[in-house]
C-alpha cells in the first residue's frame, strides 16, 4: 500500500548552514491493513518522511507509491485517500471541537447524515462528548489532541499517516486511542504508519521499523525483532568504572558485551543459558559489581541494540504517570 | 471549490468575532487616525482645487482603504505559525483544490474588511457626502476588490515568511508606503515628479481612486469615465494577479537537493 523506494532527501543548506540528509536511500514498504510503527531516535529523519509521504515535500530522489498511485507525480489523487496526523497540533483553538470537525468534513465533503455519522463513530473513544462545544483552547492538552485524533478518523482515510500522536496522552487515553484505532483499522482494513517513541505501544502491532540517520536499520514483527538479540539478557551494572568490567567480561568470556548507560548488557543469550551466565559472572567479579541480573529483552531493547544508543530521553519522561 | 473556500472563510471570521481586542484595533486605529489628522490638519490643508475640500473629507477614502489594509494583514499574518505548526497542515493534506485554499483566506478577510468599512461608511453624511444607489454599488464593488488585491498580496507575501515579525517588516517598509504613496494623505498633483511616476504606477493609488470616485461622480456615469475604468481595470488586475501568484505559492513543494 505504502512502498517508499530508496529516498533520499536532503535540505538545502543556507550561510550558516550546511544542507543536512535527513533521509538516505531509505526503502521501505508497508502492506495493505498492516499497522506498522516507525521509531527512531530524535532527528532520524521520521517526520520528514511523514512531510514526503503526504505530499507536501519533494525528495531529493527516490520515489513513494501509495495506493498503486505516483505520489510525487499526482500527490491529490493520494490526499483522497490519505489521513494525517501531525506532530504539532494542527486544529483551531478559537473553534469549538464541533466547529473544527464541520470544517474538517467540509474539506473533504462530508455532509449532512454523513457527518453525523462520521463524527459520532470518529468520537466514540474520546471523552468529548458532553464538550463538543467548548473552545479547543478550554481543553487540557490530552483533550485536544483527542479532537486531532477523531477528526482524523472522521474522514475514514485508507491510509493513515500519524507522527506521535499520542504525545501528551495519559497512559489511560493512550490505550483507549491505540484501541479505537486498531479497531477503526481492522474493521475497515486501514493502512497505517505511525511514528512512536513509545514501545509499550509497539507490543502488539504487525511491524515495527527502526531508523536511524534516515536509514532503515530493522523493519520486522515485535517477535522477530525481539529473536533478534535473543530470548534471554544479562544487564550488569558495574561498582567502578563500567569501561573496565566491560574489558574484563570481553576477554575473559568471549562475549559481544554492550554498553547501555552504565549498564552492561549480554544479549543473544538464549533460554535457560542466561542463569548459569549469570552465576558464574557473580562468581568471579563479585566485588566489580552493584546489580546483575537476567531479563527478557523487549522493544525498547532491540531499539537500543539496534541504533547503538539509548531510548531518548524525552521518550522514557513520557512514559511517566501524569 | 467554493463550499471548501466558504467554509475557511467562515473559520476566519468567527475567529475575528471572537477576538474583541482585534475587532476594536481594526476599528478605532484608522479611526482615530483620521480623526487626529484631520482635526490637526483642519485648516493648514489647502491644495490648488481642493479649496472647498475640508481634510477630515480629503483623507475619508484613505482611511478607508487603509482599515482594508489592515484586516488583510491581520487576516495573512495567522499564515505563518498555521503553516508549519498549526491549522493549515491539516488543510493542506486535505484533497481540496490549492486556489479554494487561497480564496478561503482571501474571501475571510474580505468579509471582515466589508463588515468594518461599510461600518465606517455610516459617517458620510456628516461630511456632507452623498451617495446614489448605483454609487453604493460601485463603492461596494471597489471595496471588495481592493480588499482582494490587499489579501492576496499579504498571502503571497506571508507565504514565503518564517515568522511573524518578517511579515511585519515587509508591512512596514512596503504595505505602508505603497497606501502613503496612493494620495490617500495628500494629493498626488502636489508631490515631486518622480514620486508622481510612482503613484500611478501604485495599485493602491487606483484603488483610492475608484473608492472616492462615487462620493463625487454620481453613479452610471463614472462608467462612462476612462480615467475611472482604467483606476478599475488595474485594481482587477491587481485583485487577480494576486490570487494566481498566492496559489502558486501554495502549489509548490518544498524540493530536496
Ligand atoms: N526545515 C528543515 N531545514 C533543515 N533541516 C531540517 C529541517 N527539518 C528537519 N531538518 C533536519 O532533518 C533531520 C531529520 O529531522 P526530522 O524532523 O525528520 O526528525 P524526526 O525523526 O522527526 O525527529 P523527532 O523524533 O525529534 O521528531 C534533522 O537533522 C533535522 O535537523
Ligand atoms: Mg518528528
Amino acid at each position: 500500500m505504502i512502498q517508499i523506494n530508496s529516498l533520499t532527501h536532503t535540505y538545502p543548506g543556507s550561510r550558516k548552514q550546511a544542507p543536512r540528509t535527513a533521509l538516505d536511500a531509505l526503502s521501505l514498504s508497508v502492506r495493505e491493513g498492516e499497522f506498522a510503527i516507525l521509531s527512531g531516535p530524535n532527528g532520524s529523519g521520521k517526520s520528514t518522511l511523514f512531510r514526503i509521504l503526504c505530499g507536501l515535500a519533494l525528495p531529493s530522489s527516490g520515489a513513494v507509491h501509495i495506493g498503486g498511485i505516483d505520489l510525487l507525480a499526482q500527490p491529490e489523487k493520494v490526499r483522497r485517500i490519505l489521513g494525517v496526523v501531525f506532530q504539532n497540533p494542527a486544529v483551531d483553538k478559537h473553534l469549538s471541537v464541533i466547529e473544527n470537525l464541520r470544517i474538517h468534513a467540509d474539506l473533504y465533503g462530508i455532509k449532512g447524515a454523513d457527518f453525523s455519522r462520521h463524527c459520532d463513530e470518529a468520537l466514540a473513544w474520546t471523552d468529548l462528548a458532553d464538550r463538543l462545544n467548548q473552545r479547543v483552547e478550554t481543553l487540557s492538552g490530552g483533550l485536544a489532541r483527542q479532537v486531532e485524533l477523531a477528526k482524523v478518523l472522521m474522514t475514514r482515510p485508507r491510509v493513515l499517516l500519524l507522527d506521535e500522536p499520542t504525545t501528551g496522552l495519559d497512559p489511560a487515553s493512550r490505550r483507549n486511542f491505540l484501541a479505537a484505532l486498531q479497531k477503526v483499522q481492522r474493521d475497515r482494513g486501514i493502512t497505517v504508519l505511525m511514528t512512536s517513541h513509545v514501545f509499550s505501544e509497539a507490543e502488539d502491532v504487525d511491524r515495527v521499523a527502526i531508523m536511524c540517520e534516515g536509514k532503515l536499520l530493522a523493519f520486522d514483527s515485535p517477535q522477530a525483532l525481539k529473536a533478534m538479540i535473543g530470548t534471554e539478557m544479562v544487564v550488569v551494572q558495574p561498582m567502578g568504572e563500567v569501561e573496565d568490567l566491560a574489558a574484563i567480561l570481553r576477554a575473559e568470556l568471549g562475549l559481544a558485551v554492550r554498553r547501555h548507560g552504565d549498564e552492561l548488557r549480554l544479549e543473544e543469550t538464549e533460554n535457560g543459558e542466561g542463569l548459569p551466565m549469570l552465576e558464574s559472572i557473580l562468581e568471579r567479579w563479585r566485588g566489580q559489581i552493584k546489580s546483575i541480573s537476567i531479563k527478557q529483552p523487549d522493544l525498547e531493547d532491540v531499539f537500543v541494540h539496534v541504533t547503538g544508543r539509548a531510548v531518548p530521553d524525552h521518550a522514557v519522561k513520557k512514559e511517566l504517570p501524569r | 471549490m467554493m463550499a471548501v473556500a466558504f467554509s475557511l472563510a467562515k473559520r476566519e471570521f468567527t475567529r475575528f468575532a471572537r477576538q474583541p481586542q482585534r475587532v476594536i484595533g481594526a476599528v478605532a486605529q484608522p479611526l482615530m487616525f483620521w480623526l487626529f489628522l484631520g482635526a490637526g490638519m483642519g485648516t493648514s490643508f489647502r491644495p490648488p482645487g481642493l479649496e472647498q475640500v475640508s481634510y477630515l473629507e480629503y483623507f475619508y477614502p484613505g482611511v478607508m482603504v487603509m482599515m482594508l489594509l489592515f484586516a488583510s494583514v491581520f487576516a495573512c499574518i495567522t499564515i505563518i505559525e498555521d503553516r508549519d505548526a498549526g491549522f493549515l497542515q491539516g488543510v493542506l493534506v486535505a484533497p481540496v483544490s490549492r486556489m479554494a485554499i487561497v480564496l478561503g483566506k482571501v474571501l475571510g478577510a474580505t468579509a471582515i474588511a466589508l463588515v468594518q468599512v461599510l461600518l465606517f461608511t455610516i459617517a458620510a453624511p456628516f461630511l456632507g457626502l452623498s451617495l446614489s444607489l448605483f454609487g453604493v454599488v460601485l463603492l461596494v464593488m471597489g471595496f471588495i476588490l481592493t480588499s482582494v488585491g490587499f489579501a492576496g498580496l499579504g498571502f503571497f507575501l506571508a507565504w514565503g515568511m518564517r515568522s511573524t515579525s518578517g511579515f511585519h517588516a515587509i508591512m512596514m517598509v512596503f504595505l505602508m508606503p505603497l497606501w502613503m504613496l496612493s494620495g490617500a494623505l495628500f494629493p498626488i498633483s502636489g508631490a515631486p515628479a518622480w514620486m508622481n511616476v510612482v503613484m500611478l504606477v501604485n495599485p493602491v493609488f487606483h484603488a483610492l481612486e475608484i473608492i472616492r470616485a462615487p462620493f463625487y461622480g454620481g453613479g452610471l456615469d463614472l462608467l462612462g469615465r476612462s480615467g475611472y475604468l482604467l483606476s478599475l481595470a488595474v485594481v482587477a488586475a491587481w485583485a487577480g494577479l494576486s490570487l494566481l501568484g498566492s496559489m502558486r505559492r501554495v502549489s509548490r513543494r518544498e524540493v530536496g537537493v
